[in-house]
C-alpha cells in the first residue's frame, strides 16, 4: 500500500502516455480506452479522461471524428495525429531511458 | 403512483430523471463547471461528461422503466467519477500561471469574498491577523472600509478555483456569482480568463 502511494505521482503522470500508446493502436472511443485500462494499476474514470483527451486535443496530439453506433447517439473516435505520432515516439524513447538508468543504478 | 420527472437533455441524448436524482445531476454538472473554471474549453468537456452520464443511465435502465432514479445515477456517477484536471496535483500542483503572484479573491475557505485572502496571499501576511485588521478598520472608520472592500471584491481577480480543494462557502459564492455577473454585463473580462 505504501508503495502504491509512494509513486502514485508518477502513476498520474503517466496516463497521459498510456493513453496515446492506446490511442495510437488503433482509433478508439472512451469506453475502449476504460476498458484496456481497466484492473491495470492505471484504471481510471470518464471524469478523468475527457479533461485530459480535450487537453491533448487542444496541443494537436490527438483528433477525433463522429462515428456511427448501432445503438444511441454518435460516438467520438480518437486516434493520434501526426505531431501526437512523434510525441509517443519520443515519450517511448524517453520512457525507457529512464528504465535503463534506474535499472543500472545500484548495481 | 405517478412520480413526477423532468425531461432534461444531455448532449445528444434526452432521458427523464425523477426530481431527486434530477437534483443529484445537476450538482454533479454544477461541481464539474467549477472544476474546469480555468480551462480553456470547458463547454466540450461538459458535453463528453452529459453524454457519458445519458449512456451510463440508459444501459441501467430496466426494460420497462423511462424515468431515471437515484438508483441509476448514483452508481453511474461513481463510475464516471469526479471531474479530474490534467496535470493537478501531478507533482506540478501549481502551474506556471500561479507563479508570478497576482493580486487575486480566492474563494476557497473565504469569508466574505476573499478579498483578504487575496491581499494575505499576495503580501505573505497572516489571513486571521489581515482580517482583525479589517474589521477594526471597519469600526475605526466608520464604514469607510465597507466602500474599499466593495471596491477591491469589485476589482480584483478572481483566482481560478483549485480542484480538490475544500468546498466554497455559500457567502464567497454567492459574491463571486454576482461579481462574474456584474463583470460579464459590462464586458470586462470573461470569468477564469485572465492571461497567464
Amino acid at each position: 500500500m505504501i508503495v502504491e502511494s509512494k509513486l502514485a505521482p508518477i502513476r498520474k503522470g503517466l496516463l497521459e502516455f498510456l493513453v496515446l500508446k492506446i490511442v495510437g493502436t488503433t482509433s478508439v472511443y472512451v469506453p475502449d480506452i476504460l476498458r484496456r485500462l481497466a484492473g491495470t494499476e492505471f484504471a481510471t474514470q470518464e471524469g478523468t479522461l475527457y479533461p485530459l483527451l480535450s487537453k491533448l486535443r487542444r496541443e494537436e496530439l490527438v483528433l477525433y471524428e463522429w462515428k456511427e453506433s448501432d445503438a444511441g447517439p454518435p460516438r467520438k473516435y480518437y486516434r493520434l495525429t501526426d505531431a501526437g505520432k512523434a510525441q509517443l515516439t519520443a515519450l517511448d524513447e524517453y520512457w525507457n531511458l529512464i528504465n535503463r538508468t534506474i535499472a543500472d543504478i545500484g548495481h | 403512483m405517478q412520480r413526477i420527472s423532468t425531461t432534461v437533455r444531455l448532449n445528444r441524448s434526452i432521458l427523464q430523471f425523477d426530481d431527486a436524482a434530477h437534483a443529484r445531476l445537476e450538482q454533479y454538472l454544477a461541481e464539474s463547471a467549477s472544476l474546469l473554471e480555468g480551462d480553456p474549453d470547458p463547454q466540450e468537456i461538459l458535453n463528453d461528461l452529459e453524454q457519458a452520464v445519458a449512456d451510463q443511465c440508459t444501459r441501467r435502465l430496466r426494460p420497462d422503466q423511462s424515468v431515471v432514479t437515484l438508483a441509476e445515477l448514483g452508481p453511474a456517477l461513481e463510475e464516471i467519477g469526479s471531474v479530474q484536471v490534467p496535470g493537478a496535483g501531478a507533482g506540478s500542483k501549481q502551474t506556471p500561471r500561479d507563479t508570478p503572484r497576482l493580486l487575486r479573491q480566492v474563494s476557497e475557505g473565504a469569508v466574505i469574498s476573499g478579498v483578504c485572502q487575496g491581499v494575505a496571499r499576495y503580501f505573505g501576511l497572516n489571513v486571521t491577523l489581515l482580517r482583525v485588521v479589517t474589521v477594526l478598520l471597519l469600526i475605526g472608520t466608520g464604514g469607510g472600509m465597507i466602500l474599499l472592500y466593495l471596491a477591491l471584491m469589485l476589482l480584483m481577480p478572481y483566482a481560478p478555483l483549485e480542484p480538490g480543494s475544500a468546498p466554497i462557502r455559500w457567502l464567497p459564492k454567492k459574491c463571486r456569482a454576482f461579481v462574474e455577473f456584474l463583470r460579464a454585463k459590462l464586458g470586462v473580462e470573461r470569468p477564469g480568463n485572465t492571461p497567464a
